[in-house]
Parts: structure tokens; C-alpha cells; sequence
């Protein structure tokens, strides 16, 4: 059998996430994020064209580089207003069977103890279909409402992440026995106090003494996403990610990531491919190219430049709004995305590039065309940089998808690179074929205690 | 029927095995075991809006109950309250099943900080269509305090003032932030928000400081509905300036009267309305086709009952082991750092009388009505008699008691007109009051001072 060619779709709980000025679209339901009815729907949607997951971004903080303020952010409702994640996956999962989700929550909000609670909660009840996609928080508009004046500098960051980690995979693996519950109805006993252990954990940031509050879930530690591209980032990944998000604007420059990150993994004492790979993408496809280029045109006539400038300058780390769309791109070192910078140093670019060719999918690859077309260009995407998937963006939502699961996906399953069904089991379970707990190479499982953990 | 007099109902539940009445679990008529499933809870869900029951009611915990005999092996034995999963992650599915019953959930202000938790908040009313309620707690477990990072309890008075500046940073970012026409969804000038009209709230206080601006727009309520349940000097104060709805455990009517007499005194002495503060008293019923069905159902539960369960628990309240304490021993002068309102509720249900250990170990067993459905309801007409405006039901089976209240008790109450038959319109705040003042906080609530004076007067 092929490789097959697995999909996440992209989506955040706001109405702008990545291509500013779309949400005015007569088709677009962004604007209905705030309800239940678009997540649910979307989740069926995708579930139909047999999607792996949907991927929901976050940010706790306003986009307000660009201009020294929240304003254009507000104006075009980029990633702000902007709503919690995870409270959107249990209605999901309510009306969904095999999808998976993937939350982002960063390492610097929420203390560990009752973050394991909510995800071991979220992991009960999808049972076992979410993933984390892990983040140190990478806006200072953030940490200030934190009691934080800038957030902490780059590198100590992922040291921090590192050791929120370990506290997690302490009360996910470590604390309870696989056969801690026993639900004994005639002697009344539900666990065995005996094979339930305080984590007792003593480091840098945290003292967490307890025991973890949930019993073991499906996955027990969630599937691990992270997306930094950072060497500090890449060495983090390499250690805790089972699924990594890139987005690069040339195949060479994702090929040479992917073989980075694989090569660092198996540093880390893992397997290449233990790391799934999913490459930021957009597809604008049609039944016919005519009708493909010109809903792209429709589309591109959509974009609001101030919008697009907004979400730059934010990843960016440095306000845009001073210069003219035709002066060349500045570069400056800055600890909050220092990887996007090195992405696209070298080049010729303009600051207006950043809205002419850059203003789908964060400056990710963009196919345009027939479904058959479209498939070979994902394919090519796919096989020249050995990335295992896609993370698809949307232009306008949910039709981006719902195009990509009425056109594309039947002609990917035709070539035989695309389920035509779902595996059984969790989201773990079905993106590695080896059951749902953590493999024993990865670093959450050398927390284990014999015994525990031994389901895996 | 007069909106303030009729009888609220909740259904009172938590996300884990064994909430109130331990040892009930292992029936084969429970599906407590299943807790960890979605399934369950949105039947629960859609019978409880069958029954027109007003909301369900989310305890939650984030420590283990660890003082009785020592140690937290009772409780992880029993699966009192530990395994607990999070509560506010069932709302979301409740409320795409449902479409009028309403959710409040408990959340710690040592859990996390006001700026995260202000979205969670927005996000759930959002999403419900604002029917979310939020029971503020203080925490009084000590295992809480620990892993959370406070390297223990925090003194039970000063967990209060560090609940008084988390909800004024709260109150900002959910009424000050947003002015009400900040949205305007403009897709020819293609403007969404105008920012002028959304503001940071520069919060700098003593435990919190907060920039803003807050990150969701106005939900339906903006403010959620806020229950309280603290009933210690300290605690009434606080819920007197900040509830609107008190959960309260009167060993007897006059001990609920007297506690619903000294709130509503001190809310009127700060400028709110005395009726604008609702109380629910926590009570168990055991229904019966007859009296003597429900009195065998009633033998039933107590064959069933652990004593250890009910004996941990309350241990786990105060932060003593009471399994080392004589039961016929007066209680005398307790000092705790724990739950300090219980010890003066039991004072003000009977002040001359000894209460002694063992009853205290009994409080909550003791908290039931049982008979037939017009016997229950009798019972009930009593306290509403003390001035209980709700009832935060709890179950011995779920579930079978709140389906036994459903079917059998609630058409009786209705036909005495004392609950409602159908919902009313908007938000669970406009179902509650009924008094047609809108979706959002009164004027006199302290969160109105932080409104811009645009918000607040749209919101007149």
C-alpha cells in the first residue's frame, strides 16, 4: 500500500485565523464561530471526508505590533475576539466518532495540575481522540495580563515547557496503575489506594506533591503536537512531539526541515518516524482550472492588507505599519518567532509580498486547480520533502474544506494514498497502528513506574 | 405564580463516581461508573429539562480528602470525589443537547489565573447561548493549595480577598472591557470591531495584575450567573456583595431561615436589593409510589451507605480527622482552616442544643425528604415557607433520583403551582429572575460599577 496522505484541517475559535479579510465572504460562516452549530457541523464535515483531525490554534494575547496597538487586530477581527479552545471538543466529539482534535494551549497560562485534569477529562470523554499542541506563549500581550512584564526570554522558556512537561507526564503515566481502578462493586472498593502515587515532584518552577485527579484515560498523555521551528524549538520537538506542524514556502526548505527534525529525533533515541509531519497547506480547488483561478481571484480580492500586515508584524515580532508595501522586508532577530525570520532571509522580498503572495496559509505552499491537478501537486509537496501530511488551512470556512473533502479527497483515494475508511481506536492509535498509549522511546514513558503503563 | 416565590430546581452532580452519598456507586441500578462518559450525562441532561429543572449544578474539587485517619485511602477506596475530571468541559455537549436548561459549574479562584478563566467563561456562554452560571469557590482542601502551587491552603480569610480582587478583575473584563456596540460586523468598510470601543482594563491590585483588553466579545450574559456557597462569617460577607444565587445546607428550616435573614441583611446593608440574591437549599428526596415504597427505598440507600464515605468527607471538609474524634463528644470550639460555614450552620439550625461528632457525620444524610410525591412536596413547602427560593437536589442514583423527582414530584409541585411548567424566554439569568431586568447583572451588583458609562447604559 501507498503512503497514505494524512489531512488535519486548521481552524481557531475567531473569526479571522490566518487570511485576514475573508470572513466577509457571502459563503464564510467565520463570523459564526461563537456558536456550537458551525464546530459541530464543521466536525461532521469533516469526519465525512475522513480528515485525521481538526487543528484549533490559539493565542491568549492581542496582535499588537503592528501600529503599537490592538486596533487593526480589532478592526479586522485578526485572532481576536477570540474564544477557548477545548471547550468546543466535547460538543465535537458528542457528534463525531473517529475524528481527532487538537487543542493549543500554551506551557505559560495554566499550572500543570489542573491542566492534566482537563486534558485527561477531554481524553475520557472523546475517549482518546485529542491531541496537545504544545506552545510557550510567543505574544507579550500575553504574559502582561499574567503578571509577567515581557514573557520570559526564548530559551528559558522551552526550559520552563520542558519541566511543565515532566510534571505532566509524572501524573499521566506515573500516578495511577493500569490496574489501579478496579470498580470492585462487592467489596466497594473503586481504586486500589495502593497503586495510586503522589508524583512528589520538586523542580525549578513547580512543587507538585499529588497524586493526579483523573484515572488513567485512553491515551493517558495526549498525542503531542508542537510547532516551533526554532533550534530550541526543533531540539523540544525532537524530545516530546509525536506531530509537528511546518510551514515553509519552498519544498527545499521543508525537505531540509523534515530531515532535521527526523535526524533529531532519532538523536533523541527515537525512530524517524515517530514524528508525523504535517506541512501547512491551501488548496483553492474547482471542477474545471477556469473555475479554480477564479474563485482564487475572488478570493485574493477578499484580503484586507492592513489585516494581512497585522498577523506579519505579530509573527514577525516588529511592526510593519511604518514602511511602504514596496520597501524591502526587514529582518530582526527577536525571541518571539525567530524561526519565521530565518524562513524567508535571503530572499528579494518586499514588505508588500507579504500580502501579494503571502497572504494564504501564513506564506505556506497554495494549490490552485482541477482535483486532479491539485493531487499532484500535494503528492509531489508530500514525496519531495517526506512530510506525512497536510495541515489545511482555509481561505473561506467551511468551504475550503468542504471543497478539499467533495473533490480532492475522492481523487487522492482513487490514486490510493487516502483512507477510504477510519482505522479503529484512539487518535494515536490510528496515526501510528500501535496502540494508544505512548511508544517506551519516547521521554513520557520513561516516567512509568513498573506496572504502569504496561498496557501500551 | 410570582416569579421570586416559585421553587428553582437544580440538580446537584459532579464529574466523578461518588459525589454526596458515598457507598451507592456499586448499585446496579447507578450509572455513576460511567461518569467518564459523555453518554450518560446528556441523557441526565435531557431529563432534567423534561422535568424543567432550571439548571444542572457542577461541584468540582481540585485536592484529594486526605484527613480522615490520615491518609487519602478512604476516599480513593470509596471514589469520593477523586478520580474527578474537569466540569466545565461537559457543558459544551449539554449544551448542543439541550436548549433551555442551564449550567453552572464550580471553579476554584486558586486554579488559574482571571484572565484565562474570563474567557473560559465567555466561551461557555457564548456556546450556550447564555446559560452558564459560575459557583465561585475559595478551595478547602489542603492537598489544593499544594499542588497548585501555593505550598499549602492559603488562610481561610485572605483566600476571600484574593476572591474579592479576582472578581473585580473578573467584573472588568467581562462588563468593562467590551462596550456594547464595540461589534459591529461591518462587511462594506470591512470592520468587525471598532476599536474605540474596546479598552484595556490597566487592572493593578494585590494578587493580580491585568492589562487587558479582554479577548472574547460580549456574551449574552457577559457575566455568567454567580452561585456561592460559603456560609462562614467570612463567606457571607463575600457572597452577600457578589452571589446571586447561594447554595445553602440548613440542617432544618430555621437554620436556612436564619442564614437567608443574616444574607440578605448584609446584601441590603451594601446597597443591593434583598431579593436579588437567591438561596437553594441542598436537600436529597427519596420518592415512593407509597410511604412505605419510599421508606423501603430509603432502607435501601442506608444498607448501602459507607460511613467511612460520609465520615471522610466531612473529615476532608474541616481538614480534621474525624476518625479519631469520640462521636459523642460535644464539638465545642472547632477551629479549621477548612470549611468554616458548616460549624455555624449547625449552630444557627438549633442554638442550644449539643451538636456532637456524630452529627456532624451524619449532616448530609440527614439533608433528605422522604414519602410519596405529595409528602415530598409538603416537606418542600416548609422550606420554601423559611424563604428557600431553590433546590439543589441531590442524588443518592443517578439517574434514578432525579427521574423518581422528575416524573413523580414535579408534576405535583406543579399543579400546586410552586415550580414552573414551561421555560422562560433568553438567558438563565432572565429564567431565574423572571423579572424581566434583562440578561445581564443589576445596577446595584458591584460588577455594574465597572461598566463604561455607555455599556451600562445600553444595558439599562
Amino acid at each position: 500500500m501507498s503512503r497514505q496522505i494524512l489531512v488535519n484541517a486548521f481552524d481557531m475559535n475567531t473569526p479571522t485565523h490566518l487570511v485576514s479579510g475573508t470572513w466577509r465572504d457571502p459563503s464564510s460562516r467565520a463570523a459564526d464561530y461563537k456558536t456550537l452549530r458551525y464546530w459541530t457541523e464543521l466536525a461532521q464535515l469533516l469526519e465525512r471526508g475522513l480528515f485525521d483531525g481538526l487543528f484549533i490554534a490559539d493565542v491568549l494575547g492581542v496582535y499588537d505590533v503592528y501600529g503599537g496597538t490592538p486596533d487593526a487586530a480589532l478592526r479586522g477581527a485578526v485572532q481576536v475576539p477570540v474564544n477557548d479552545p477545548l471547550l468546543l471538543v466535547p460538543a465535537m466529539a458528542h457528534v463525531t466518532e473517529h475524528l481527532g482534535f487538537g487543542v493549543t494551549v500554551s506551557t505559560g497560562f495554566e499550572h500543570p495540575y489542573p491542566f492534566a485534569r482537563r486534558i485527561s477529562t477531554l481524553d475520557h470523554l472523546t475517549e482518546g481522540r485529542i491531541g496537545w499542541n504544545i506552545v510557550t506563549g510567543y505574544l507579550n500581550s500575553g504574559a502582561r495580563n499574567i503578571g509577567l512584564d515581557a514573557q520570559v526570554a526564548h530559551d528559558t522558556r522551552y526550559d520552563h515547557a520542558d519541566e511543565y512537561l515532566d510534571v505532566l507526564y509524572k501524573l499521566w503515566e506515573a500516578s495511577w496503575e493500569d490496574d489501579a481502578v478496579v470498580r470492585d462493586v462487592d467489596r466497594g472498593v473503586y481504586v486500589d489506594p495502593a497503586k495510586v502515587h503522589p508524583i512528589e515532584h520538586e523542580g525549578r518552577w513547580f512543587r507538585v506533591p499529588g497524586i493526579h485527579l483523573s484515572e488513567p484515560s485512553p491515551q493517558r498523555t495526549p498525542l503531542l503536537y508542537q510547532a516551533g521551528a526554532s533550534r530550541r524549538g526543533k531540539e523540544f520537538a525532537a524530545a516530546h512531539a509525536e506531530a509537528v506542524f511546518l510551514g515553509a514556502p519552498t519544498n527545499a526548505i521543508l525537505e531540509a526541515q523534515v530531515a532535521g527534525l527526523r535526524a533529531q529525533a532519532v538523536a533523541a533515541g527515537r525512530d524517524a518516524y515517530d514524528i508525523k509531519v504535517f506541512s501547512g497547506y491551501t488548496v483553492i480547488v474547482a471542477e474545471t482550472e477556469r473555475e479554480a483561478r477564479a474563485k482564487h481571484e475572488r478570493y485574493r480580492a477578499l484580503v484586507d492588507p492592513e489585516g494581512a500586515l497585522t498577523l506579519w508584524s505579530g509573527w514577525l515580532g516588529f511592526d510593519l505599519s511604518p514602511y511602504d508595501l514596496d520597501d524591502p522586508l526587514e529582518l530582526v532577530p527577536n525571541d518571539a518567532i525567530q524561526s519565521t525570520a530565518e524562513t524567508y532571509g535571503g530572499g528579494d522580498w518586499r514588505v508588500g509580498d507579504l500580502v501579494d503572495r503571502l497572504s494564504f496559509g501564513a506564506g505556506g505552499p497554495v494549490a490552485v486547480g482541477t482535483p486532479a491537478q491539485v493531487a499532484d501537486q500535494i503528492q509531489a509537496w508530500l514525496a519531495d520533502s517526506d512530510a506525512d501530511g497536510l495541515n489545511l488551512s482555509h481561505v473561506v470556512t467551511p468551504a475550503s474544506y468542504a471543497d478539499f473533502a467533495e473533490l480532492v479527497v475522492p481523487e487522492l483515494q482513487r490514486r490510493g494514498v487516502y483512507k477510504t475508511a477510519y482505522e479503529p481506536g484512539t487518535l494515536r492509535g490510528k496515526l501510528f497502528g500501535r496502540g494508544p498509549r505512548l511508544p517506551a522511546t519516547h521521554r513520557g514513558a520513561s516516567f512509568r513506574r513498573s506496572g504502569v503503563g504496561a498496557a501500551a | 405564580m410570582s416569579a421570586v416565590s416559585r421553587l428553582r430546581l437544580n440538580a446537584f452532580a459532579m464529574n466523578c463516581v461518588s459525589h454526596i452519598h458515598h457507598g451507592q456507586w456499586v448499585r446496579p441500578d447507578t450509572r455513576q461508573l460511567e461518569y467518564a462518559s459523555l453518554d450518560p450525562w446528556v441523557e441526565l441532561a435531557r431529563l432534567l429539562e423534561r422535568g424543567r429543572f432550571d439548571a444542572l449544578f457542577l461541584a468540582d474539587v481540585v485536592g484529594t480528602y486526605d484527613s480522615f485517619r490520615g491518609s487519602r485511602d478512604t476516599a480513593v477506596v470509596e471514589g469520593l470525589q477523586i478520580p474527578v475530571n474537569d466540569p466545565s468541559l461537559l457543558i459544551p455537549a449539554l449544551a448542543y443537547a439541550t436548549t433551555d436548561l442551564g449550567f453552572a459549574f464550580t471553579q476554584s479562584i486558586l486554579q488559574e489565573q482571571p484572565f484565562n478563566f474570563a474567557r473560559r467563561l465567555s466561551t461557555l456562554d457564548h456556546i450556550s447561548g447564555g446559560r452558564v452560571g459560575w459557583n465561585v469557590v475559595t478551595s478547602y482542601l489542603e492537598t489544593a493549595g499544594r499542588n497548585l502551587g501555593f505550598g499549602g491552603l492559603p488562610p481561610h480569610d485572605e483566600r476571600y480577598e484574593r476572591a474579592d480582587e479576582y472578581l473585580e478583575v473578573v467584573y472588568k473584563l467581562l462588563e468593562g472591557s467590551w462596550e456594547d456596540d464595540a461589534v459591529l460586523r461591518d462587511v462594506e468598510r470591512r470592520v468587525y470591531a471598532d476599536p474605540a470601543k474596546v479598552h484595556e482594563i490597566d487592572h493593578v491590585g494585590r494578587y493580580y495584575d491585568v492589562v487587558g483588553p479582554h479577548l472574547s466579545e460580549p456574551s449574552p450574559q457577559r457575566t455568567p450567573v454567580l452561585f456561592q456557597a460559603g456560609s462562614s462569617e467570612r463567606g457571607r460577607a463575600f457572597a452577600a456583595r457578589h452571589a446571586e444565587a447561594i447554595f445553602i445546607a440548613g440542617r432544618n428550616p430555621a437554620g436556612a431561615r436564619a442564614q437567608i435573614e443574616d444574607v440578605r441583611a448584609r446584601a441590603a446593608q451594601i446597597g443591593r436589593d434583598p431579593g436579588d440574591i437567591l438561596f437553594y437549599q441542598g436537600l436529597s428526596a427519596i420518592v415512593g409510589g407509597t410511604e412505605e415504597e419510599a421508606r423501603r427505598k430509603a432502607a435501601e440507600i442506608d444498607a448501602y451507605a459507607s460511613e467511612d464515605g460520609y465520615g471522610a468527607h466531612m473529615a476532608g471538609n474541616l481538614g480534621i480527622d474525624l476518625s479519631a474524634l469520640d462521636f459523642d463528644a460535644p464539638i465545642g470550639e472547632l477551629q479549621t482552616n477548612g470549611s468554616q460555614g458548616l460549624l455555624q450552620g449547625l449552630i444557627e439550625a438549633a442554638p442550644d442544643k449539643t451538636w456532637r461528632f456524630g452529627d456532624l457525620m451524619r449532616f448530609v444524610v440527614d439533608l433528605r425528604v422522604v414519602g410519596t410525591p405529595e409528602q415530598v412536596a409538603d416537606q418542600l413547602q416548609t422550606w420554601v415557607d423559611a424563604g428557600v427560593n431553590g433546590l439543589n437536589l441531590m442524588y443518592h442514583t443517578t439517574p434514578g433520583s432525579f427521574a423518581d423527582f422528575v416524573d413523580g414530584v414535579v408534576p405535583v409541585l406543579q399543579e400546586r403551582g410552586l415550580v414552573q411548567r414551561e421555560y422562560a424566554p433568553g438567558t438563565l439569568r432572565e429564567k431565574l429572575r423572571g423579572d424581566g431586568a434583562g440578561a445581564r447583572l443589576n445596577e446595584r451588583h458591584p460588577a455594574a460599577g465597572h461598566r463604561r458609562a455607555r455599556a451600562a447604559a445600553v444595558a439599562r
